[in-house]
């Protein structure tokens, strides 16, 4: 099954009983009438990440709470190291999506505390410690109070504890989810480092560019999982490749293509990012003639077609379709149209700064979104995003610098200002202890969206989210990635020409994340500006334009291909037999960063002639005694781009804040 | 007052309103508190904390031996205060069971009292009284004296004009002043419980409508919506108002449960104007809001509000005389009490149902309050105003 190294295979066949570290065969889980899981199998090898992906409400969470063994099955067995998981408690560590940490204890204090818990000598908890810090580069923090560190950090440090027990199995629920892409990628390498030093891990994210560095992947839906294999088994199984499209007139082209896409079509999908469409078809050769071909008679000129893979996205999406899981259904009720404001600058700022005492939060940030534009801000944790949007939209004054919101500047907090603005904020944008429709009720009432348009919309937004049937729940009890989605649709209910959407897609599963694109460019079509914040870089390929802050200030602004395409060097792709001892050989002589493991494939990022660098790579791997099976120049993904930013940033001295 | 009420009636302020009244409904711990506490805090003080006396255990010395001396004893042991614990043969030995604690009061009839009685001589009656609950001794001497007074009216009724003193026991019970207050005079019956539960009303509506109000404004800051709200339209103004107008109909609810109890479990009587005491109360209640606001301004979190009333809420009661009569404070103490609003709704209250006073009696005590809602009202507004910009 497992499509890795030569060796790996070889030892495979030789005992595949003892490899298997955790084994779940016709696992089942009933919540009274609701079937969580239904009868899934499955197993994971010793030294192996194994990806659980699947949209919201899947049965990911309750897998891993019976293989953790805070659950009983309702039948099926899971096993790890073949004994019930329950019985191997003390063999499993386990992360949550929340964090797991005494906030108001410090970094050791709380390892300190994990390892007692299990009766670990003071000692051994020390050296461990020690080791795990290092090894996320921590080691500085020891004596933070954990309350007082990022999301990003927090989560590091609950991998920490999780590991002082020196657990066999790792399991992972979305432990990424809110963390900055700097410490996403950190996260990830060192679980790339610790598979290869025997532990076993199991992960369900929403995030598809993480699947990417499992080494197999299960898609789950309904408590069902539909396939596993390795990403590359799953792209290739889709049997579609990708053209990429660049044109000037995306709107126009999208649904001129739109029309002609479906699952039984030549074209099976169409999707928009932000300066570019991506079609998903059959046969890419005669498929980039055939579009061609309609665009010319169509009159729309063509930038460039380019042949790709399918990503592991574009499959989810083409699975989850074909399993019958619907997008947004009902259209938008738009009444009103802004598209008079089209080109208008709808948020400007010069020189914007921001000072916390002697704290500098922002410096010199100066930005302009049009109307019908949809703007990107990214950043790590602590460069200064948020402060900057609370600065554009009104609440929190700029130390210096000037502010033009909606046509007006002085007061951005008039009643007419506002009136015309979406706000999402990061994380409470509903009310917890209402009903949804209560708080669907109070956000068109305060935003006075007329009585007649009320329910239509209303209604809407409970089709977008998927949640018609549950309008009078409380909304505190909804999963993060569904209350996400209401807010989304509360947001944007009053049709505001100016929309701030501050992480909106943070937890939302990767066919929801469509959705609100989709209504997101739409929105941005019929003339609103949008400012929109993620930490997720894949999902940045969809804003027209992007702006990356480090430590408060702008570094880079730009559409993603020109962005991609000012950043230097190259970015080789290199699949070896020991992809771990690789990495760690390339990263005793660079710079950390530059060399990361996306499951079997290694990625390094170098400065030099692309051919000459894979010549010396792999002259020096093979002097290590490590195979290179292929090796080839490919592009820098935007991630990619924003690691390197961060980087040189920290290098010319400027203070990344960590906290 | 066209624009005034556009302004009150406008669908964004109704949209509000209807937000707060909404998160009220599911904060059952909110909900609780505006029903139970006029209830049991009602019933509980009323009942509890009254300094009604019933059933003092009293020893007598009768040396008398006459149907007179009978028959004072038989006054006394006819009221609901005094039970008779037994006979004792002299004055040492009551004093003992005093002492002891077999009886809580001694009366001592001198061997000629029927004598004197009959000869118009003035003739004193030794009373005891064991002064360990020196509140309970007090009363109990009060009520000794009452029924004693009306022994003599009896007699005088019969022509005759003889005197009954009453001496406290000097080594037992301390000696001291007896000072008739003016609730007795309008509570003929000496039902204390109507001087507490006047008193513990006023101290409900504040000290309730503070700890709610606090709860209820922290509560959009504790769970972080507050922003999503000021990226509204909604204007201030608009905010404070929707979030004040839910509490203050709610809380005049409570008002209306709580004279139903003060009516009907205690038999308040209501001699003056229903519609002062709802006026006052209703100030009190603003004021109770407004303090409540100002506290949440200075909290993160409602465990913190709720810390913060534990330093406003004890002084605020006990420096009221809502419970205790201010002229029982030590003198430089009594005229704080003008800053106190409950103190003004006391007195409001007693004069308004006890004594049936009108406006002209009461109206200093209506400024007062007035004068104080209106300071704590604007107070609160410019400290939420502040944090909210």
């Amino acid at each position: 099954m497992i499509a890795a190294s030569p060796g790996r295979a070889v030892e495979d066949h030789q005992d595949s009983a003892e490899k298997r570290a955790i084994d779940v065969r016709g696992l089942a889980k009933r919540y009274g009438a609701l079937e969580a899981i239904r009868g899934i199998s499955f197993d994971v090898h010793r030294s192996e990440i194994f990806g659980l992906i699947g949209p919201d409400g899947a049965g990911k969470t309750s897998t891993f709470q019976i293989l953790a063994g805070v659950m009983e099955a309702t039948s099926g067995s899971a096993n790890i190291f073949g004994r019930p998981a329950r019985e191997m408690r003390s063999q499993a560590g386990y992360l949550t999506q929340t964090f797991s940490l005494y906030l108001d204890l410090t970094v050791a204090e709380n390892i300190r505390y994990s390892g007692d818990l299990r009766h670990i000598p003071p000692n051994e908890i020390a050296e461990r410690a020690q080791k795990y810090l290092r090894m996320f580069d921590m080691d500085r923090f020891k004596d933070r109070l954990a309350g007082q560190l990022s999301g990003g950090m927090k989560q590091k440090l609950a991998l920490v504890c999780a590991l002082v027990p020196q657990p066999h199995v790792l399991l992972l629920d979305e432990p990424t989810t809110g963390v900055d892409p700097v410490s996403r990628r950190e996260f990830w390498d060192v679980l790339a480092h610790l598979a290869a030093e025997g532990l076993t891990i199991l992960v369900a994210t929403p995030y598809l560019d993480e699947a990417e560095r499992c080494h197999r992947i299960a898609l789950m839906y309904q408590g069902e999982i539909h396939q596993i294999g390795t990403p590359a088994e799953l792209r290739a199984s889709l049997g579609a490749k990708r053209l990429e499209l660049r044109t000037a007139d995306l709107r126009k082209t999208e649904s001129l293509l739109s029309e002609e896409a479906g699952p039984d079509k030549e074209i099976i999908d169409v999707q928009r990012f932000g300066d570019r469409l991506d079609l998903l078809v059959r046969d890419p050769d005669e498929d980039r003639q055939m579009v061609a071909e309609k665009l010319r008679s169509a009159g729309v000129p063509v930038d460039e077609i380019r042949v790709d893979e399918a990503t592991l996205e574009n499959t989810f999406v083409a699975k989850l379709r074909a399993l019958g899981q619907k997008a947004a259904a009902v259209e938008f009720p738009s009444r009103h149209d802004h598209s008079n404001l089209h080109g208008q600058v709808a948020i400007g700022a010069t020189d914007l700064v921001k000072e916390f005492g002697a704290f500098t939060a922002v410096k010199n940030v100066s930005l302009q979104i049009r109307n019908g534009e949809v703007f990107g801000l990214l950043g790590a944790n602590g460069a200064g995003k948020t402060t900057t949007i609370k600065m554009l939209c009104g609440l929190l004054d700029p130390t210096r610098g000037r502010i033009e919101l909606a046509g007006t500047q002085g007061n951005l907090r008039s009643e007419g200002v506002r009136q015309r603005i979406g706000y999402m904020s990061q994380k409470f944008s509903l009310y917890d202890d209402m009903t949804i429709r209560e708080n669907l009720e109070f956000f068109s009432g305060v935003y006075g969206v007329p009585e007649h348009e009320r329910e239509e919309k209303i209604r809407w937004v409970l089709s977008f989210s998927g949640l018609q049937d549950k309008q009078n729940q409380i909304t505190g009890s909804l999963p993060g990635g569904w209350k996400q989605r209401v807010a989304f649709g509360a947001a944007i209910m009053h049709e505001p020409d100016i929309l701030f959407l501050d992480e909106p897609t943070s937890g939302v599963d990767p066919l929801a994340r469509r959705a609100f694109w989709t209504m997101i460019n739409r929105l941005a079509d019929s003339g609103a500006a949008i400012l929109v914040t993620t930490h997720y870089l894949e999902e940045a390929e969809q804003c027209n334009r992007l702006g990356m802050m480090v430590a408060g200030e702008l570094v880079a602004e730009g559409t993603p291909t020109g962005i991609k395409a000012r950043q230097s060097g190259h970015l080789l792709e290199f699949i070896v037999d020991q992809p771990q001892r690789a990495a760690d050989l390339l990263k005793s002589n660079t710079e950390r960063w530059r060399v990361s493991l996306f499951g079997e494939r290694l990625h390094v990022i170098t400065e030099e002639s692309p051919a000459s660098a894979i010549d010396q790579t792999k002259k020096r791997l093979a002097e290590n005694g490590l195979r290179v099976i292929s090796a080839r120049e490919d592009r820098f993904s935007l991630e990619d781009v924003f690691i390197a930013i961060v980087e040189q940033a920290r290098q010319q001295g400027k203070v990344v804040t960590e906290d | 007052m066209k624009r005034l009420i556009q302004f009150l009636f406008n669908y964004r302020l109704l949209a509000l309103i209807k937000k707060e009244f909404n998160q009220i409904r599911r904060d059952r711990r909110l909900a609780i508190s505006l029903i139970l506490p006029p209830v049991v805090q009602l019933t509980l003080f009323g009942f509890a904390l009254s300094a009604n006396v019933t059933n003092v255990r009293l020893g007598v010395v009768d040396d008398s031996h006459s149907p007179e001396s009978r028959e004072l004893i038989a006054t006394l042991t006819e009221s609901r205060s005094f039970r008779l614990a037994g006979y004792y043969f002299s004055v040492n030995e009551l004093g003992d069971a005093v002492s002891r604690g077999t009886v809580d009061a001694g009366v001592v009839v001198p061997y000629d009292y029927a004598k004197d009685l009959a000869r118009d001589r003035p003739t004193t009656v030794q009373f005891l009284l064991n002064a360990m609950n020196a509140n309970t001794a007090t009363i109990s001497r009060a009520y000794a004296e009452g029924v004693i007074q009306s022994y003599n009216s009896g007699l005088r009724g019969k022509g005759s004009s003889s005197r009954v003193e009453t001496v406290a026991g000097m080594n037992l019970a301390r000696r001291g002043q007896v000072q008739l207050q003016p609730a007795f005079l309008y509570n003929p019956g000496l039902v204390d419980s109507w001087f507490i539960v006047t008193g513990v009303f006023g101290l409900l509506l504040i000290l309730n409508s503070s700890l709610v109000s606090s709860a209820a404004m922290v509560r959009e800051r504790e769970a972080g919506t507050i922003e999503q709200l000021l990226m509204s339209p909604a204007s201030t103004s608009e905010i404070i108002i929707a979030k004040i107008t839910p509490l203050f109909i709610l809380l005049c609810m409570m008002m209306l449960v709580a004279i139903a109890v003060l009516k009907l479990a205690f038999g308040v009587p209501f001699h003056g104007s229903v519609a002062f005491l709802l006026f006052g109360g209703a100030l009190c209640i603003l004021s109770g809001i407004s303090i409540g606001t100002v506290i949440a301004t200075f909290s993160k979190s409602a465990q913190q509000a709720q810390l913060t009333s534990f330093f406003v809420n004890p002084p605020l009661s006990s420096l009221s005389g809502a419970l205790n009569p201010v002229e029982a404070m030590p003198k430089w103490l009594q005229p704080v009490t003008v800053l106190n609003p409950i103190h003004h709704f006391a007195t409001i209250v007693r004069g308004s149902t006890l004594k049936g006073s009108g406006f002209m009696d009461l109206w200093p005590n209506f400024l007062g309050l007035l004068i104080f809602t209106a300071i704590l009202v604007s107070l609160s507004v410019w400290r939420f105003r502040k944090q909210l910009s």
